[in-house]
């Protein structure tokens, strides 16, 4: 993607300085994006996204640069530039680059740039119509189709030399369902590491009929109580209570610093004993899955936490520094116009023994949160915020009735220790995870598991 | 590099290709962005960004491509997929390349000093707030302080002889404070958008944000009710913010907003007045032109809590047969024109903070909002947000809240608005607000 010898040339002159380590990543990538709005093709944008950027560490510091300009003055000077950031002077710099060669773990099929975008549009058609024709409270419907093409460069001051091509693929389908001048939304975003196969492998009907569901069965639903109660989150996308409430907190962005409340805690209980939790971004053509991560790292299955106890963190290179660790392959960015830092890719709490059926009748008195809506966390308190798409009470061990505007309010450190079923039926969900180094996709995934006690905010008022 | 020789080669690629008319929207950007921990620079990044936005009409559609790879090499792709993209799409309503406005006003966007401050100084602005922030109170336990600065340039070409651009520069500084006491840990933000250094007083930001990360530690519980509520001015702007979609008339034409047909209409309380206004002077989104290169106007967006106007491009305006109000938003060149506010705010009150506070007499403040991503439906106006603030009683500030919620209907809110704040802020966005005291919200606690 650039030539060996100015790769080299560049790491050199982000050398020139008192650098004591620099990479470059060269990132080339081919995207696609189509929206669709009651049933036509609203937008269709495509094009190139063309980069390289530059860090470099020195000891406990980092500079980043980027550029669109390729040229071999323009990045040597880019280099420079940014080297002059850090004081001192160049050692003698040996650079002997050699390319790792890896099998690729997520094959591609079908490139989605070899398909013809009429193809993409029938696909959004017919999630369409099926949402639309789902039931006549379905007001509206919007199909949101992409596919990128990201091939990568990433080369280092320490030899590593290496490309990876990652290609994904999603479509999302947010249904709107009206009643008076209530409107109520259901969401559902199958996406994969996949071309244009994946839809081959998922009928894209049935996701369509499910975002119709879910906005119809809560424009019919009651306003939910507020109060402290037991609450179920279901499998799936309901890991995302995980992602927010735990997974940011396990970032060394946050470690490193003392900023998290699991700094330290390493071998400690920080869970229910049937908590057991992992980040694996090996898991074939999976949504947040690569071959290496964007520091080169080929990917791992790291276990976060296991029967409750905190076994690792997820880490990248500069702040392994800081916390004098190994990084994890977890290093993430959206593009090239960001420095790498730790981010989760396909997090999930591992599958346990209770059956859905169990938990539910076990449950005398609370909230099943059947989809779970997106959140957000503070990392330095764990305090967290998520919404709750499709809920209904529960009563006497069965599902009373279905109750929107829930949102889930907690903190993450207690939540988890506070989870006292889980289910036998782990199943993953996509999304895109925002945070320093930009929207990455994720896959988030839990089986059904049960929280003795959470802050429901309804809008029904006090209890 | 020749900007304007790429875009007449493009143009004439495009009418071979059969485009009639075409359009090229081109930005670049150079950014500094630093941050300090521990009296070290922990991130220090250099940002040289560009891109170029193509698009044309096939007929009656528009068809849009991008690259980043802005010379010769990229001219065959752009034409040969905005061509491809124009054949896929199909909407009811036109999109048009415009002809120009009779006139653009003046703006100041560029503040020529800020051009001229060498890097040492944005780094020994960020250590001082970092110093200023961990020198404030024994409680304090991690400071991250932040400079952000930058230099904009937009250039937007046509077919139809239009051929505009602008720069404009800007510095912000921040940080985020976390204190803690004993079990308790609790975090404040402040970020000032500024332009002259000299502006901006390192201490009094970091004594700022410590003193408001301090005020919530000890924090009491509410018992779950229904009680007043005074949003301070920067969550009154996450408020306004958060719903602010529903103004957009490409919202309202979809059907995804409840300000359809209430022109004319009262929508919120008589006391409210929001501004849309693009050329206050060196602001975020101060422009002389549009997305689509429609000249910039300030309106009054609701008055006396009277909806005026929804904002309008122009093939929304053309859909609602009215004029385009310069609200077209090319988020980047990446994306298609859509419609979004430019500096847009609460118009301010007559109240000051202590004057809402003894108004309000018992109730809650809310000084920070969670979720507004994930517990808020910008469609319905609904949310249920988590929160944090004080709890007041006889006009006075009680002790701190534990996080509660607050949950309701956002043009309820409006309506419910009962004095606004003489404390308008924009903070580090592009919307503000003064603070605003409402009737009655529920809040959940214990």
């Amino acid at each position: 993607m650039l030539d060996c010898s100015l790769v080299r040339d560049v790491l050199k002159a982000a050398l020139s300085t008192g650098g004591d380590f620099a990479e470059i990543f060269v990132e080339d990538r081919y995207s696609t994006r189509l929206r669709m709005v009651g049933g036509d093709l609203e937008t269709a944008i495509s094009g190139r996204d063309y980069g390289i950027g530059i860090r470099i560490f020195q000891k406990l510091n980092y500079v980043y640069a980027f550029t669109n300009d390729p040229s071999r003055e323009n990045l040597l000077q880019v280099a420079r530039t940014a080297a002059q950031a850090l004081p001192g002077a160049a050692g003698s710099i040996v650079l002997d680059l050699t390319r790792l060669e890896l099998p690729n773990r997520h094959p591609i099929k079908i490139l989605p740039e070899s398909v013809n975008k009429c193809q993409k549009v029938d696909l959004m058609t017919r999630a369409y119509r099926t949402a639309k024709d789902y039931d006549a409270q379905v007001s509206q419907v919007s199909i949101d189709y992409l596919d990128d093409d990201q091939k990568v460069l990433i080369a280092n001051s320490e030899g590593l030399d290496v490309e990876d091509r990652r290609v994904r693929t999603r479509t999302m389908i947010q249904a709107i369902a009206a009643k008076g001048t209530e409107k109520q939304v259901g969401f559902y975003g199958p996406g994969a590491s996949m071309g244009f196969e994946f839809y081959e492998t998922i009928n894209i009907e049935d996701y369509a009929r499910e975002a119709a569901r879910i906005a119809v069965t809560m424009i019919n639903a009651e306003l939910c109580p507020t109060g402290k109660m037991p609450v179920i989150i279901d499998n799936e996308f309901g890991g995302v209570i995980f992602h927010e409430a735990c997974g940011h907190s396990l970032e060394a962005t946050s470690v490193a610093k003392g900023a998290s409340v699991f700094s330290g805690k390493l071998g400690e209980q920080v869970a229910s004993e049937i908590v057991t939790a992992i980040d694996d971004g090996t898991i074939p053509n999976a949504w947040g899955s690569q071959n290496v991560d964007d520091e080169g790292r080929p990917m791992r299955r790291n276990i976060l936490i296991e029967n409750g106890i905190l076994k690792s963190y997820m880490i990248d290179a500069f702040n392994a520094r800081r916390m004098q660790m190994e990084p994890t392959a977890n290093a993430r960015r959206q593009n090239y116009r960001f420095a790498p830092t730790s981010r989760m890719t396909n997090t999930f709490i591992d599958s346990g023994k209770s059956t859905p059926e169990e938990i539910i009748a076990n449950t005398e008195y609370g909230l099943y949160a059947k989809y779970m809506g997106g959140g957000s966390v503070q990392p330095s308190t764990g305090d967290f915020n998520f919404a709750v798409n499709e809920g209904y009470l529960i009563k006497n061990g069965k599902i009373d009735r279905p109750v929107r505007g829930a949102t889930l309010i907690g903190n993450g450190a207690e939540i988890l220790k506070r989870i006292d079923m889980v289910g036998n039926n782990l199943a993953h969900g996509q999304g895109m995870c925002g945070s320093m180094s930009g929207a990455c996709p994720a896959n988030v995934g839990q089986p059904m598991i049960r929280v003795a006690e959470i802050l429901v905010g309804g809008q029904k008022g006090g209890q | 590099m020749n900007l304007k020789q790429l875009t007449e080669n493009l143009f004439e690629a495009g009418s071979r290709a059969g485009f009639s008319e075409m359009e090229a929207f081109i930005t670049g950007e150079n950014n500094l962005n630093l941050r300090v921990f521990r009296g070290e620079i922990d991130s220090y990044s250099v940002e040289d960004g560009r891109g170029l936005g193509f698009r044309g009409l096939v007929g009656d559609t528009m068809g849009y491509s991008y690259t980043e790879k802005v010379d010769e090499s990229s001219v065959e792709m752009l034409v040969k997929d905005a061509l491809e993209n124009a054949s896929v799409v199909k909407s009811d309503a036109k999109e048009v390349i415009f002809g120009g406005s009779p006139a653009y006003p003046q703006v100041e966007t560029v503040y020529p000093a800020l051009d001229e401050v060498a890097p040492q100084r944005k780094i020994d602005l960020a250590m001082a707030i970092d110093r200023e922030a961990r020198g404030a109170d024994e409680r304090v336990s991690i400071v991250q302080s932040m400079v952000q600065s930058g230099r904009r340039r937009v250039s937007l070409f046509n077919t139809r002889g239009v051929a505009l651009d602008y720069e404009a520069n800007g510095i912000s500084a921040g940080l985020q404070v976390v204190v803690r006491q004993g079990n308790e840990t609790k975090t404040a933000w402040k970020f000032k958008f500024f332009t002259d250094l000299a502006q901006l007083d390192a201490a009094e930001l970091a004594r700022k944000a410590v003193t408001e990360a301090v005020s919530l530690l000890g924090a009491g519980t509410l018992p779950s009710g229904r009680y007043p509520v005074v949003f301070r001015y920067n969550t009154a702007a996450t408020m306004l913010e958060t719903f602010v979609s529903s103004f957009s008339a490409e919202n309202v034409q979809k059907g995804m907003s409840l300000l359809e047909g209430k022109i004319g209409q009262a929508i919120a309380s008589e006391l409210v007045t929001i501004m849309d206004d693009p050329l206050l002077p060196l602001r975020r989104y101060t422009q002389p032109f549009d997305g689509e290169g429609v000249a910039s106007q300030t309106k009054a967006v609701v008055e006396g809590g009277v909806l005026r106007t929804h904002l309008h491009n122009l093939k929304t305006a053309t859909k609602a047969g009215v004029e385009s109000t310069g609200n077209a938003s090319r988020a980047s060149y990446k994306s298609s024109v859509g419609v979004s506010p430019s500096n847009m705010y609460i118009a301010k009150g007559a109240c000051s903070y202590d004057e809402l506070l003894k108004k309000m007499d018992r109730g809650v403040i809310v000084i920070s909002l969670a979720g507004t991503h994930s517990g808020a439906n910008p469609i319905s106006g609904d949310f249920s947000l988590g929160a944090e603030g004080y709890l007041v009683e006889g006009g006075q500030i009680i002790r701190p809240l534990k996080q509660f919620t607050i949950a309701g209907n956002f043009f309820r809110v409006l309506q419910g608005i009962v004095a606004i704040g003489d404390d308008l802020e924009f903070g580090m966005g592009h919307i503000g607000a003064p603070s605003v005291l409402v009737e009655e919200l529920a809040v959940g606690g214990e």
